[in-house]
C-alpha cells in the first residue's frame, strides 16, 4: 500500500504538484496516467524518497521516505525512465551487486538471482557485459534489478517506452504474476492502450493534480466516454467534462 | 683477525708484568679496542682544507698492545665516502715525507674525484704525523735557516721525547694501517702511495699481502733504494731540464744558464747571501741565504715542472745580479710550512735510511752534481743528534699484486730508474712515465683516468698514449713571462738594469730545510725525504 | 554514529565497493591513462638526465682562432679534451658562429709585441649568447684561458721576486654541508610534484566517470534508490578512484626506482639514498593523499553540469595545486615544520626527503596523514550531502 497525502512540490518557484493525494492498493496494478510534464516523475521520485516534498506526507507500506528512506528503499523496487546500466559489468555481476546491497547473501542471494534469471528470461544475457544491449534487453535487466530483492512495492516510470512487442509482453506477464503475488505496483505512462490493458486502476494526473481515479471503465462512465483516451482527455484537459462530451471530441 | 684477538690478552699479561703503570693504560685501552672491534667505529662529519665536501672523521685507537704508555694514540682517519658505496675496494692514500700527513692529501681528491664515485678514499695520519699527535719538535712555520740552530732544536726535542723516537718507524705505521683496515671493516684495500708513501705501501705489501688488492705508486721509493742519496737524481733532473730548454726555441736563448748556475753556487758570497730579497717583503731577507739553501731552492724547483720552467731565466738574471726571479721561485714554495712533522721524519729517516748510507755512498752520489752533499748534510747532521738503532728491511719477496707505477722522467728525488731497477720482484707491474714530469704526477692530464682504469681492471694493460699529451709548461722568457711566439724569443737582456740592482738591492729568503715543490696546478702527494 | 554502526556500514558497503572497483579497473581508457603517465614521467626524467650528462661529457666546444699566428703559444695551450681548436686564416666571426663554431677567438694586431710590452693586447671573444651551447663554450674557454693567464701571472710575479701568494691575502676554504644524497634534491626536485601529479592524472578519468559519467548515463538514480547512505556511496567511489591513483603513483615510484640505476646520478656526485623503508613510507603516505584527491575530484565532478564540464573543471583543479607546489619549490620558501600538516605541501616535503634519504620525521608524516584523512572524512560528508541535491537527478 502506497499512500500519498496532500503533497506539494515546487521547483524554482514553479509549483508542479498541488496537494496531490492518492492511494495505491496492494495486489493491484495502478497506472499514473498523465501527459508529459504533468508531474508524474516528480511524484514517483517523492514516493521513492529521491525528492523531498515541500509539504504533505507519503507512506510506502508503513514507512515515510522523508523520515526513514532506508526502510522505504528496502521494500521498494524501482524501474526508472531511460535508466542506465553499468556497462562494464555483466548481468550477473550487476544483479548480484544490487541484491547484495539489498542485504541478500549466500544461498538466498543465489536463489534470488536464479529466480529473476528465469522469470525475466535472462539466460542468454547472463554473463554478457551490458554494453550495447537493446532497449528491451536493458528493460529486462532493469526490471530484474528492481525485483531481485522481492520488494513489496514496485514502481515503474514509463516502463514501455521504446520496447518491442516481445518485451512488452514479458513485462505484462511479469506484472501480472507480481500482482498475483500481492505486490503493489505503480507505473506511470502516457500511452493509453497500454494503461488500459495493464492497469487495474488508473490515476489521471494533470498539472500536478489527480483529476480522476478508478478503473478505466469507471473513468469512462464518469466522463461519459467510450474509451480511456477520451476519458483522459476529458479529465486532463476538459475543464468542462459535460461540454467535452457534447462536443464529442477532446480539446 | 682471530690470531690478533688471541694475541692481545697475551701481551696484556706481559705488560702487566713489566710495569703496573703501562698495564693500567693497557687495560683501559683494551676495553676501547674491544669495543672498536665489536662495533663499527663511530665517525663524525668533518672537513679538511682543500676539499669542500664533508668527510667522515674517525679516531681509531692503536698502540694499545704496547708496553709504552707514550704509544697510546688515537689515529686520525679521514674517509671521503664513495658517492655510490660498496662497489669497489677502498683506496688508502699514503703520504710522503716521512713526516707528511695523509690529511694534507685531501687536495688530491679533486683530481681523483672520479675514483671517489665507486670507492671510499681513506687517509690515515700515521702516528706522529698530522692530526695523529704530530711529533713536530716545535718546528712550526718557522724552521731555522741555519743547520746549527736546527740541529740544536732537534737535539733538545730528542732529549725530551723519551722513547718516542725509538718507536716510530715503518713497521709501526704498517701495523697501525692494518689496525685501521680491520677497525673499518675493510676486507681488501688498494693503496696509493706518493713518494715516501710508496715505501710504506711496498712494506705493507710485504707484510700483509692478503689484505691488498692492488698498488698505485707515484714517485717510487723502492725498499732497496737509498732514496736519501738524492744528489745524482737531482743532477739528472737538472740536465733533463737543460736538454728540454735547449730544444725549446725560446729557452735556447739562455745559452749558458747551467754554467752560470754552477758559477753562482761556487762563488756565492756573504754579501750576496745577505742581500737576497725576501719574496714576501721585497726587503733583504732577515737571515742570509746561504749556498746550500740556494742549491736547495734549485733542487726544489725541479720537483715541479712549472717552477723548473722559470729556472733558466732566473739563473740568467741572477748571473747578471738580478736575484728577484730566483727569489720569486723560492716564493713559490711558501705554502708548505708545518707540512712535515720533523720528529717523525728523523725517527724514520735515521733508522731506516741514514743508517744504511755511509760516507762513501754520499761521496759517490755527490760527485759532479750541482747540489753535492748540501742536501743530505741536513740529515747527516740531524741524525747525529737523533740516535736510533738501525731498522734494516728484509729483502723483498715476490708479490703478484697488480702494481701501477707512475714516474716523472725529470723527478729530482725518485727518478723512474729506481722503479725500473729495484722492483723486479713485482712481476705484475705497469709503469707510466710522464716525460718532463717532476715529482708526483697522479693529478696531471689523463693520469687520474688511467689510475681509475687500473683500479677497475688491474690486470688489463693500460693504453697510456695520452700520457704524451702532458707537456712541460712554457719556459719563462723574460719579465713578461712565457713568449707567445718563437720569433719573439730573444730573452730579455736588460743587463744594464740588472747590474744596477746587483750592487745593493738584494735580499734573502727564509728558506726552509724541507723544500718541497708543490706545483701550483697540481698537488704533490708528499715528498721525499 | 558509533563505532559498531560504522563497521556495519562499511560491511554493507562491500557490494557497492565491488561494483565501483570493477567498473574503475575495467575502464580501459582510464587505466591506460594512469599507467601511461606513471611510466612516462620516470622514463622522461631518466632519459633527460642521461641525455644531459651525455651532452655534458661528450660535447666538445669548437673554437675558431683568428690571427692565431700572432700567439702560437695560446693556440697550443688551449688544446684540451673538451676544446677543439682550429686556426683559421680569415673569416667573419658572425659567419663562423652561424656555422660549425661555438666560439671565435680573435687576436688583436701586434698581439705578441704588445703582450711583451705589458700593454695588455685585446683578445676578442665572439659568442652568440642566444645559442644554448654558448654558456658552456664560454666557460670552457675561459677556464682554459684562465689557467694560462694564471701561469703568465705567476711567472711575471716570480720574475719580480714576488711570491704569488701575495696576491691572495687570505685563502677561502669552501665547506659544503650538502651530502651526496642531498645533492640529488636538485635533480630529483621535480619528482615529488610529478608523483603527486601522477596521482591527480591517474584519478581523473575514473573520478569523472564514476560521478558525472554515472549521472549522465542515468545509472546514478538506481544507486541512490538502494538502502545505502550517502557517505557509503561516496566512500566506495572514493576508494575505487583512489585505488587507481594510488597504484598509479606506486607504479611511478617503482619505475623511478628501477630506472635510477641507469640514471647517471653518480656522475653528478649524487648518491642514491632511497631506502627500502623510505620506499614503503613513500607508498604509504601516498594512500591518504590518493583518497583526498579522489574524493575532491568526485565532489567537483558531481557539482559540474556535464561530463565535459567535469573534465574541464578537473583539469583546472589538477594544475592549480601543482603550480602552488612548484612555486613553493622554486621560491625556496623555508616553511616551518607545521606546514607539513597541510596535505600536498607535507607530501611534497616528505617525498623529497625520502627520495634523497634525508631526515623525515615519522611523527610529522603520521600527523600530516591523519590531517589528510580527516579532510577525506569531511569531504565524504560533504559528498553525502551533495548526493541529496535535487539538481543531481536527471531532468525529465
Amino acid at each position: 500500500m502506497i499512500r500519498v497525502d496532500k503533497i506539494c512540490k515546487s521547483f524554482e518557484g514553479q509549483q508542479v504538484l498541488h496537494n496531490l493525494s492518492f492511494d495505491v492498493p496492494d495486489g493491484r496494478i495502478t497506472a499514473l496516467l498523465g501527459a508529459n510534464g504533468a508531474g508524474k516523475t516528480s511524484c514517483l521520485r517523492i514516493v521513492c524518497g529521491l525528492l523531498q516534498a515541500d509539504s504533505g506526507r507519503v507512506l510506502v507500506g508503513d514507512a515515510d521516505p522523508a523520515s526513514d528512506p532506508m526502510a522505504v528503499r528496502r521494500q521498494l523496487g524501482v524501474v526508472g525512465d531511460r535508466e542506465g546500466l553499468y556497462e562494464r559489468l555483466t548481468v550477473r555481476e550487476y544483479l548480484s551487486v544490487f541484491a547484495r546491497m539489498q542485504g541478500l547473501s549466500g544461498a538466498a542471494l543465489q536463489e534470488a538471482l536464479q529466480a529473476v534469471r528465469e522469470e525475466l528470461e535472462l539466460d542468454a544475457l547472463w554473463d554478457r557485459r551490458t554494453k550495447g544491449f537493446s532497449q528491451g534487453e536493458r528493460m529486462k535487466v532493469s526490471l530484474a534489478r528492481a525485483l531481485v530483492h522481492r520488494p513489496r512495492h514496485l514502481i515503474l516510470d514509463e516502463p514501455t517506452r521504446g520496447l518491442d512487442v516481445l518485451a512488452v509482453r514479458l513485462l505484462r506477464k511479469t506484472l501480472l504474476r507480481l500482482r498475483a503475488a500481492g505486490t503493489t505496483i505503480l507505473f506511470s505512462s502516457h500511452v493509453m492502450p497500454e494503461v488500459a490493458e495493464l492497469s487495474d486502476r488508473v490515476l489521471v494526473m494533470a498539472a500536478g493534480k489527480i483529476v480522476g481515479a478508478g478503473t478505466p471503465e469507471q473513468l469512462a462512465t464518469e466522463t461519459g466516454c467510450t474509451n480511456l483516451e477520451d476519458s483522459f482527455v476529458a479529465l486532463a484537459y476538459g475543464q468542462r467534462p459535460a461540454v467535452a462530451q457534447t462536443q464529442g471530441e477532446p480539446a | 683477525m682471530d690470531s690478533r684477538k688471541r694475541l692481545i690478552p697475551h701481551r696484556l699479561r706481559y705488560s702487566l708484568g713489566i710495569t703496573l703503570f703501562a698495564g693500567l693504560f693497557g687495560v683501559g685501552a683494551m676495553a676501547e679496542q674491544g669495543a672498536a672491534e665489536m662495533a663499527a667505529p663511530v665517525s663524525e662529519t668533518c672537513y679538511a682544507d682543500g676539499w669542500s665536501e664533508s668527510l667522515r672523521c674517525y679516531r681509531i685507537p692503536v698502540g694499545t698492545d704496547s708496553a709504552n704508555a707514550d704509544d697510546l694514540v688515537k689515529l686520525s682517519v679521514l674517509v671521503a665516502p664513495a658517492v655510490n658505496g660498496g662497489q669497489h675496494e677502498p683506496l688508502y692514500l699514503l703520504a710522503g715525507g716521512p713526516g707528511q700527513a695523509a690529511s694534507d692529501l685531501v687536495r688530491l681528491l679533486n683530481p681523483l674525484r672520479k675514483l671517489n664515485r665507486g670507492r671510499d678514499i681513506v687517509m690515515v695520519d700515521r702516528r706522529g704525523g698530522g692530526r695523529s699527535d704530530a711529533f713536530d719538535c716545535g718546528f712550526g712555520a718557522e724552521i731555522p735557516n741555519n743547520i746549527e740552530l736546527m740541529t740544536a732544536q732537534l737535539a733538545a726535542c730528542y732529549i725530551n721525547a723519551g722513547e718516542r723516537p725509538l718507536t716510530i718507524n715503518s713497521r709501526q705505521t704498517v701495523e697501525d694501517l692494518e689496525s685501521v683496515r680491520r677497525a673499518l671493516g675493510h676486507e681488501r684495500i688498494s693503496l696509493w702511495g706518493g713518494s715516501w708513501g710508496t715505501r710504506t705501501a711496498l712494506l705493507y705489501q710485504q707484510w700483509y699481502p692478503d689484505a691488498l688488492q692492488s698498488l698505485v705508486l707515484d714517485g717510487v721509493a723502492p725498499i732497496d733504494t737509498k732514496v736519501f742519496l738524492a744528489a745524482s737524481a737531482a743532477e739528472s733532473a737538472l740536465q733533463e731540464l737543460e736538454q728540454a730548454c735547449s730544444e725549446d726555441p725560446v729557452c735556447a736563448g739562455f745559452v749558458n744558464w747551467r754554467s752560470q748556475l754552477d758559477n753562482l753556487l761556487a762563488n756565492w758570497s756573504h754579501a750576496q747571501a745577505s742581500n737576497f730579497p725576501d719574496p714576501f717583503t721585497g726587503r733583504p731577507a732577515e737571515e742570509p741565504v746561504e749556498t746550500w739553501m740556494l742549491a736547495g731552492a734549485v733542487r726544489t724547483a725541479l720537483y715541479d715542472p712549472a717552477a723548473a720552467a722559470q729556472l733558466p731565466y732566473a739563473v740568467s738574471e741572477a748571473s747578471r745580479g738580478n736575484y728577484a726571479p730566483l727569489s720569486g721561485i723560492l716564493g713559490l714554495f711558501a705554502d708548505m710550512e708545518g707540512a712535515m712533522s720533523l720528529g717523525l721524519t728523523y725517527s724514520v729517516a735515521c733508522a731506516e735510511e741514514m743508517n744504511r748510507i755511509d760516507a762513501a755512498d754520499i761521496d759517490r752520489d755527490a760527485d759532479d752534481t750541482f747540489i753535492g752533499d748540501m742536501f743530505i748534510r741536513i740529515f747527516v747532521e740531524g741524525c747525529k743528534v737523533w740516535p736510533v738503532p738501525p731498522r734494516p728491511y728484509d729483502a723483498p719477496e715476490p708479490r703478484d699484486h697488480p702494481v701501477l707505477l707512475i714516474s716523472g722522467s725529470a723527478d729530482p728525488i725518485t727518478p723512474p730508474k729506481y722503479a725500473n731497477e729495484q722492483l723486479a720482484y713485482l712481476p705484475n707491474q705497469q709503469h707510466l712515465i710522464v716525460r718532463g714530469g717532476g715529482h708526483i704526477n697522479s693529478p696531471r692530464g689523463c693520469v687520474p683516468d688511467l689510475i681509475l682504469q687500473f683500479l677497475d681492471q688491474p690486470d688489463a694493460t693500460l693504453d697510456d698514449g695520452c700520457i704524451a699529451d702532458i707537456r712541460r709548461p712554457p719556459f719563462a722568457a723574460g719579465a713578461f713571462g712565457p713568449a707567445l711566439m718563437p720569433e719573439q724569443a730573444i730573452p730579455e737582456a736588460d743587463s744594464l738594469l740588472a747590474q744596477e740592482h746587483s750592487a745593493g738591492g738584494a735580499g734573502e729568503n727564509p728558506e726552509k730545510l724541507e723544500q718541497r715543490a708543490i706545483p701550483t696546478e697540481e698537488v704533490a702527494g708528499g715528498d721525499q725525504p | 554514529m558509533n563505532i559498531s554502526n560504522v563497521i556495519r556500514g562499511v560491511k554493507q558497503m562491500a557490494p557497492l565497493l565491488r561494483k565501483e572497483l570493477l567498473e574503475a579497473w575495467r575502464d580501459r581508457r582510464a587505466l591506460v591513462m594512469a599507467v601511461c603517465f606513471s611510466l612516462m614521467f620516470p622514463a622522461a626524467l631518466a632519459g633527460g638526465t642521461i641525455f644531459m650528462i651525455k651532452k655534458q661529457s661528450e660535447d666538445v666546444t669548437r673554437v675558431a682562432l683568428l690571427g692565431a699566428e700572432r700567439a702560437p703559444l695560446i693556440q697550443q695551450r688551449l688544446r684540451s679534451p673538451n676544446l677543439e681548436v682550429s686556426s683559421l686564416d680569415s673569416g667573419s666571426p658572425r659567419e663562423l658562429l652561424a656555422g660549425d663554431y661555438d666560439i671565435v677567438l680573435e687576436f688583436g694586431e701586434d698581439f705578441a709585441q704588445r703582450y711583451q710590452a705589458f700593454r695588455a693586447p685585446p683578445l676578442y671573444l665572439y659568442i652568440n649568447s642566444s645559442d644554448t651551447g654558448s654558456g658552456r663554450a664560454q666557460r670552457d674557454i675561459q677556464e682554459r684561458l684562465g689557467a694560462l693567464q694564471q701561469l703568465v701571472v705567476t711567472q711575471r710575479l716570480a720574475a719580480r721576486g714576488v711570491a704569488p701568494r701575495l696576491l691572495a691575502p687570505w685563502r677561502i676554504e669552501t665547506r659544503d654541508v650538502s651530502t651526496p644524497s642531498s645533492r640529488g634534491a636538485l635533480i630529483l626536485a621535480t619528482v615529488p610534484g610529478l608523483l603527486i601529479m601522477t596521482l591527480f592524472v591517474a584519478c581523473l578519468a575514473t573520478a569523472v566517470d564514476t560521478s558525472a559519467g554515472e549521472r549522465e548515463r542515468l545509472s546514478l538514480e538506481p544507486l541512490l534508490l538502494q538502502p545505502m547512505a550517502g557517505w557509503q556511496i561516496i566512500t566506495a567511489k572514493t576508494i575505487a578512484v583512489a585505488s587507481l591513483g594510488w597504484l598509479g603513483s606506486l607504479l611511478a615510484i617503482a619505475t623511478l626506482l628501477l630506472l635510477m640505476p641507469v640514471m647517471p646520478l653518480t656522475e653528478l656526485g649524487i648518491q642514491r639514498a632511497t631506502t627500502t623503508g623510505g620506499v614503503i613510507a613513500m607508498g604509504l603516505i601516498m594512500l591518504p593523499l590518493a583518497l583526498l584527491v579522489a574524493v575532491l575530484q568526485i565532489l567537483l565532478a558531481l557539482r559540474s553540469q556535464s561530463f565535459k564540464d567535469a573534465q574541464t573543471q578537473l583539469s583546472i583543479f589538477q594544475i592549480a595545486p601543482l603550480v602552488v607546489l612548484m612555486a613553493l619549490d622554486i621560491a625556496q620558501i623555508k616553511l616551518s615544520d607545521s606546514w607539513q600538516l597541510l596535505p600536498l605541501v607535507g607530501h611534497q616535503q616528505w617525498l623529497k626527503g625520502l627520495l634523497v634519504g634525508g631526515a623525515v620525521s615519522p611523527v610529522w608524516m603520521i600527523a600530516g596523514s591523519l590531517v589528510t584523512l580527516g579532510l577525506v572524512l569531511a569531504a565524504v560528508m560533504v559528498g553525502a550531502r551533495a548526493l541529496r541535491r535535487e539538481g543531481l537527478l536527471s531532468a525529465s
